[in-house]
């Protein structure tokens, strides 16, 4: 789902950190491998690279592919926040089968925390087990060697809360290669100025 | 001669694969409640090496037959069938629709129409014949996993799914290619009540005996079977020996397992309104979780990079680590579930 954009947030800038590359073009079907079997999701379904879009009224910048590709294969990364006081981390991702795990939130005065990120499958006709949003459901699938018409990959909008008052400086993505994000933003406290 | 059995109803779990849809699509049609038979069990059991290529492959105790293996709270039983040639092949399955029982029929996808992998990926799948049509030389087919498909397809598209021989040919052709499917199906083999005659706490009771049971020689079982059987694969790694194919696999067995087991311990718990079921199905349900990830990273070791990141045996064990944490607090709260009985 896409709506009008009514949301507040930072979304991060994730480039640096891409890792794997999950959409291709009808031209280039084996220039990614989003899972084992190097399926991708169709870009042209998708929206364009580096846009910002609305999903459920959050603000994110969709991927624009950087030197690894436009998401991250979530391996411990660290993930630099501008500082400031968030409620929330929205995050555009996708799972190979569901899968959840620890992130760790690093605040700016040294303290960490563990909270859960969740994430859905990616997989066609199958669905949400966490109460995600549906941000993109396309209506085909790219293999390496056609593109699979009647199966409809799914990109999930998820949330992980940020419950201490107090700044946050960076996000430890957990080591857990089954799922893959896309997109973060980091919606303020309410009435925080960005 | 024209067949089509009625009542033959699909039934998919999304952590599970064709295995658990088809007995599930089988024992509904016998009168018994798929998610009871599939997920009142959940045991870990693998002998080394035993790993085939196969979608459904499921690791069976010597001379305990695949029904047995994985249902053993019920009395179901069931006998995989290897004909002599295709034609032999067909007329053992239009007997068993004709007697009046859909089959798990064994299928390699790359000769399926309707399977993504069609003309591209070799795969030994299983689909569920209901029906046929002598006349057009048609067979009606039942396929849950995505994307669903309940269809016609032609009697000799069938056989030569059948009879494939399920070549490895390039390097997509991984995991369940490599075996000739041999026309084999299923035969559900059925004594006895259709529901679990015991209540269903002592489903929970016995499972965590098996968890807890020490290890045959040579057999990785239970809670300590899965603690040696990831750290052998550790230590393969580690000594530079391929383990992809055999932690994949057995990791999505004991994915499938737990995630059933988890909705089956939900259900129940809300049927019967039992203190404590769901939240311990919710954990049991975040093993699963755990599951898939262990799963995908043996999956990366074939090329040993997940992405920019190299998979190392640091990692590995960190994910054994984190799993038996979780398998740990699992097998706790269903001791603290079962005392409060």
């Amino acid at each position: 789902m896409t709506d009008q954009l009514t949301g507040l947030g930072v979304p991060l800038d994730l480039r640096e950190h891409f890792d794997n590359r999950g959409l291709t073009s009808v031209s280039d079907l084996a220039g990614g491998s989003f899972n084992v079997w190097s399926n991708t999701f169709p870009a042209d379904e998708l929206p364009a690279e580096g846009s910002i879009v609305g999903v459920g009224g959050v603000l994110f910048e969709f991927p624009a592919r950087g030197q690894g590709g436009d998401n991250i294969r979530c391996a411990g990364q660290l993930i630099v926040v501008p500082p400031g006081s968030y409620d929330w981390l929205y995050v555009l991702a996708a799972a190979e089968r569901h899968t959840e795990d620890l992130l760790y939130l690093h605040y700016a005065d040294g303290s960490v925390d563990p909270e859960w990120l969740r994430v859905s499958d990616f997989w066609p006709q199958t669905p949400d087990r966490f109460g995600a949003i549906e941000a993109f459901r396309c209506s085909t699938m790219h293999y390496p060697r056609h593109v699979q018409h009647g199966v409809d990959p799914v990109i999930w909008r998820h949330r992980v809360p940020v419950p201490r008052h107090a700044e946050l400086a960076a996000i430890r993505l957990p080591d857990n290669p089954a799922a893959h994000i896309f997109a973060i933003t980091a919606v303020p406290v309410a009435g925080a100025a960005l | 001669m024209k067949v089509e059995l009625e009542g033959v109803r699909p039934w998919r779990h999304d952590m599970a694969g064709c295995l658990h849809a088809c007995i599930a699509t089988m024992v509904d049609h016998a009168g018994f409640d798929p998610l009871e038979v599939l997920g009142g069990n959940w045991q870990f059991y693998y002998r080394p090496g035993d790993i085939r290529s196969e979608e459904y492959y499921f690791p069976c105790p010597p001379n305990r037959s695949l029904l047995a293996s994985l249902a053993p709270h019920h009395r179901i039983e069931s006998r995989w069938r290897w004909p002599d040639n295709a034609e032999q092949g067909w007329q053992q399955v239009r007997d068993q629709v004709i007697a009046g029982h859909p089959v798990a029929v064994a299928v390699d996808n790359f000769e399926v129409p309707f399977r993504p992998a069609y003309q591209d990926v070799h795969s030994n799948h299983l689909v569920i014949v209901r029906g046929f049509d002598d006349e057009r030389q048609t067979v009606s087919v039942l396929d849950a996993i995505p994307p669903f498909f309940s269809g016609e397809l032609p009697l000799q598209t069938l056989a030569a799914a059948r009879s494939s021989q399920n070549r490895s040919v390039h390097e997509r052709d991984m995991f369940f290619a490599g075996r000739p499917i041999g026309n084999r199906w299923l035969q559900l083999l059925v004594d006895g009540p259709r529901r679990g005659s015991d209540p269903p706490g002592e489903f929970l009771a016995r499972n965590l005996e098996q968890f807890h049971a020490a290890p045959a020689p040579n057999l990785y079982s239970g809670r300590a079977g899965i603690a040696q059987f990831l750290a052998d694969m550790c230590d393969r790694l580690e000594a530079g020996h391929n383990v992809v194919d055999e932690l994949f696999v057995v990791a999505g067995v004991a994915l499938a397992g737990a995630a059933v087991h988890a909705d089956w311990v939900a259900e129940t718990g809300r049927r019967l309104n039992l203190r404590g079921w769901p939240e311990l199905a919710r954990q049991i349900r975040r093993l699963a979780h755990h599951w898939s990830a262990l799963r995908i990273l043996a999956s990366l070791t074939r090329h040993g990079q997940t992405g920019g990141s190299q998979v190392t045996v640091a990692r590995l064990r960190n994910r054994r680590a984190v799993l038996l944490a979780e398998l740990d607090r699992t097998l706790a709260g269903i001791e603290l579930v079962s005392a409060a009985r």
